[in-house]
């Protein structure tokens, strides 16, 4: 959550209202609390705020301990909250990469001396690719030596006392509390995810901070401040998509050529039945079916006959980034650009953004098209998992200016190209293709090769990047 | 990359001539039809003469279509809905145009029109046509400008066009002179906002569908149905070979769509037998006449030059109460067509 843009006291209150309904769900099948709250286990981010995240461990634990302590456990161990922390990706900057080895160091050694029980340190490279051998080791190496060579795994709680942490605990603990006070008073997690107000509340705090940063309120060391002109040349992972798509599909084929095809729809039929008729358990059907070379989709389809699929309430934050941005020079000239434009045209610049491909990481694509809006964009939102040519036609059928395809699955050297092609296709090469995300440096000339009208990295300023793109739109009515 | 570079290589707009947005409508091209629809909305002198020459040949073409309008408060599930319905009516062979109208932000003039993501399964399909429109500057979204995005739907082969509209309050009434059916949405347990604004709403509506009536809200549902039906009788008839219904619906579960389309097939099997859809139908474009005539005639005002030139010292002496608002206003059209 906090990847998304949660504050400490949202994915706080979030994540343990999240386990409340864990902890219900189970009881209302007759399960006795101390049968499996034991085995419950909870997922943080850890980011930068070094004090604050230790102190949210400890703020989770107690209110673990009193959400649980209201079914009456009889095993102390009920009581535990069992953690492991994964250090945000989101803090890793593009620009100076190695500044990144220390960011994931100070991350984890607050997850650790926020008493982690297991922890996933990410890789230096995890703003530009996925990760390669080399970073992949040092990330590995992060946790090693905080273990091995630090001693500072030989104490229990060593913050306690501390009058600021202590203090970070309870207020985080206070607000948190709140929340889940809040939800519980409407109705329960499950209804608050139904009605989307936390993704909402996440979003909004994740537009906040991004225009803090465009802003320059807060500085991002190499970003927004303190940056350089010179290139960090790092080895990087290369995905060939199409290779991975094929070897994929084929692996898929020779299962499903191998397998006993009726015994397999037989256990297909059995979770069908079971999630139409909600008898039986439905994970016990589903590891059978896994054992007889069901696919994850064809299993996930079974219940999907059912229960239909979860679809995200599209809700965007406007005017959030407006009112941090207000006094900005930048976020000035962006709007008066897009009057300017507006006069040109006849409309509002119209953007669509995107994403295309197996990649549901939106944060990125939310925050822009909220910043957009802003700024005075009319912004098409399009369904998440497009393929180009529904990109294309949907760019079409809203007759937008530019389309914004956000990639962070390394999709964008196959996909982005194929949407420019399309694009011609259709002879409608007026239509700008701009990328953001995670894109490496070196792919960069390629993607403008391709065609590209801009490629903005983790960092841009989104306001500037509204203002380049315009002052490109705004120039063709100078030919 | 420099930016001389980036210039050289942008295509010009792409601005196709009339007989050929004409031709391409007429042949279902649903790319022109996205290109006629901007040239209705933009606000350029020469790209609405443009969409005028268009529409003036598309609206020759007789068609059977059914104008549908849907209108709820935001979160009534509007969009979820029209997913739900849209793929039941392609279901039955036929096609569809989704016309939505997404809020502009006065403050930044911006919108986000997240419909396509909204309606995921309908946006996919070949048979939908979903166009998206902020409602820039027009009071609850409906103008005379969705009632000639109906047009070019129709020229373009559309069997079903479906208005969607955010409910809010009086402006709402506009889209009555567009649509032939109105289905109002209403959440299980918002009887409460029949008093009011909603008055308005009710009594253009001839149906209510109340949403998200799946799970622990059937018994919510049931209460609020009484209260709409006992609130439909209250107001006076819309049309009096038609009485006006409420359902339960959820489009998770797909209860009650069924019944929506059938209701909606009989409002027009009974419309079209007395000959009033037709008649409507005139009246509409009468009323549409009109409306866009004033339209005009304030734009035509505002730019004359006479009316500019005297509108600071007209303005100022009715500020310091040297002269009436009245006889200033009168004095301004006076400035634009001068007495004879």
């Amino acid at each position: 959550m906090q990847e998304a843009g949660a504050t400490a006291d949202l994915e706080l209150a979030f994540t343990l209202a999240d386990g409340l309904e864990y902890i219900r769900t189970g009881l209302k099948t007759g399960l006795d609390i101390d049968a499996f709250a034991p085995r419950l286990s909870f997922f943080w981010a850890t980011g930068m705020n070094y004090f604050m995240e230790i102190a949210k461990l400890r703020a989770a634990r107690m209110l673990w301990a009193k959400i649980v302590g209201q079914f009456n456990p009889k095993n102390p161990k009920s009581l535990m909250l069992r953690s492991h922390c994964q250090t945000s990706g989101w803090s890793l900057t593009e620009q100076d990469p190695f500044n990144n080895i220390t960011r994931t160091c100070l991350e984890a050694l607050a997850a650790t001396l926020g008493h982690t029980q297991s922890l996933h340190t990410n890789a230096l490279d995890e703003a530009i690719a996925l990760p390669s051998p080399f970073s992949a080791r040092i990330a590995r190496n992060t946790q090693l030596y905080l273990q091995e060579e630090t001693d500072i795994t030989k104490c229990i709680d060593p913050w306690a006392g501390s009058s600021y942490v202590e203090y970070l605990t309870g207020e985080l603990a206070a607000k948190a509390w709140k929340i889940i006070s809040d939800i519980e008073a409407a109705g329960g997690m499950v209804k608050a995810i139904e009605q989307g107000v936390p993704k909402l509340q996440i979003e909004e705090a994740a537009t906040r901070k991004q225009a803090r940063i465009d802003s320059g309120k807060e500085i991002i060391v190499g970003v927004n401040g303190y940056t350089t002109t010179s290139k960090t040349d790092i080895e990087l992972l290369e995905v060939d998509n199409t290779l991975v798509l094929e070897q994929q599909l084929r692996r898929l084929a020779s299962i499903k050529a191998e397998r006993n095809s009726e015994e397999t729809s037989l256990a297909l039929r059995a979770i069908e039945d079971a999630a139409a008729s909600g008898e039986g358990n439905l994970l016990e059907l589903a590891v059978d079916a896994a054992r007889k070379r069901a696919t994850l989709g064809e299993i996930s389809s079974a219940c999907e006959k059912t229960f239909g699929r979860y679809r995200a309430i599209t809700r965007l934050n406007t005017s959030v980034y407006m009112s941090q941005m207000q006094d900005n020079i930048l976020f000035k000239e962006a709007q008066q650009l897009a009057d300017t434009f507006a006069k040109l045209e006849g409309r509002q610049p119209r953007i669509m953004v995107s994403k295309v491909g197996q990649d549901g990481h939106d944060r990125g694509a939310k925050v822009i098209a909220a910043g957009f809006a802003d700024i005075g964009f009319d912004v098409d939102i399009s369904p998440l998992f497009q393929t180009p040519e529904e990109v294309v036609q949907q760019a079409l059928d809203n007759d937008v200016h530019l389309i914004g395809i956000s990639s962070l699955a390394a999709g964008h050297k196959t996909l982005i190209p194929k949407i420019i092609e399309e694009l011609k296709a259709k002879h409608r090469e007026d239509i700008l293709v701009i990328a953001g995300g995670i894109i490496p440096e070196r792919d960069h000339a390629f993607l403008y090769e391709k065609g590209v009208a801009g490629i903005f990295g983790p960092g841009t300023v989104i306001a500037e990047a509204a203002a380049n793109i315009l002052k490109q739109l705004i120039a063709r009515f100078d030919q | 990359m420099s930016s001389s570079e980036t210039h050289s290589r942008l295509k010009p707009y792409h601005d196709p001539d009339v007989d050929t947005v004409v031709n391409g409508i007429m042949n279902g091209d649903r790319h022109m039809l996205s290109r006629a629809i901007t040239l209705i909305e933009s606000l350029k002198p020469e790209h609405e003469r443009k969409a005028h020459e268009i529409l003036d040949r598309c609206i020759t073409k007789k068609t059977s279509s059914l104008r549908i309008g849907i209108t709820g408060a935001p979160g009534a599930g509007k969009s979820t809905f029209i997913e739900a319905l849209g793929e039941l009516i392609i279901n039955q062979g036929l096609t569809l145009a989704v016309l939505a109208i997404d809020p502009s932000s006065r403050q930044s003039k911006g919108s986000i029109l997240g419909d396509k993501a909204r309606m995921e399964k309908l946006a996919a399909r070949k048979e939908a046509f979903i166009r998206p429109t902020a409602s820039s500057g027009y009071l609850g979204g409906t103008s005379p400008k969705t009632h000639e995005a109906i047009v070019l739907c129709e020229a373009a082969g559309y069997d079903v066009i479906l208005v969607e509209t955010v409910g809010v309050g009086q402006s709402e009434v506009l889209v009555d002179t567009m649509v032939d059916y109105i289905l109002l949405l209403m959440l299980p347990g918002s009887g409460d906002e029949l008093q009011g604004i909603k008055r308005g709403i009710m009594e253009i509506a001839d149906a209510v569908a109340i949403t998200k009536t799946d799970g622990d809200q059937s018994g919510i549902a049931a209460i609020s149905r009484a209260e709409f039906e006992a609130a439909l009788r209250m107001l006076p008839v819309k049309h009096p070979v038609w009485k006006r219904e409420v359902f339960l619906t959820s489009a998770l579960t797909g209860k009650g769509i069924k019944e929506v389309w059938e209701n909606i097939s009989e409002f027009f099997t009974a419309m079209r037998k007395e000959n009033i859809l037709e008649t409507r139908r005139r009246e509409q474009l009468n009323s549409l006449l009109y409306t866009v005539l004033e339209e005009m005639l304030k734009k035509e005002f505002f730019s004359h030059p006479d009316v500019i030139a005297s509108k600071e010292i007209i303005e100022r002496q009715v500020l310091s109460t040297e002269i009436s608002p009245f006889s200033g206003a009168r004095k301004l059209i006076e400035a634009f067509i001068p007495r004879r």
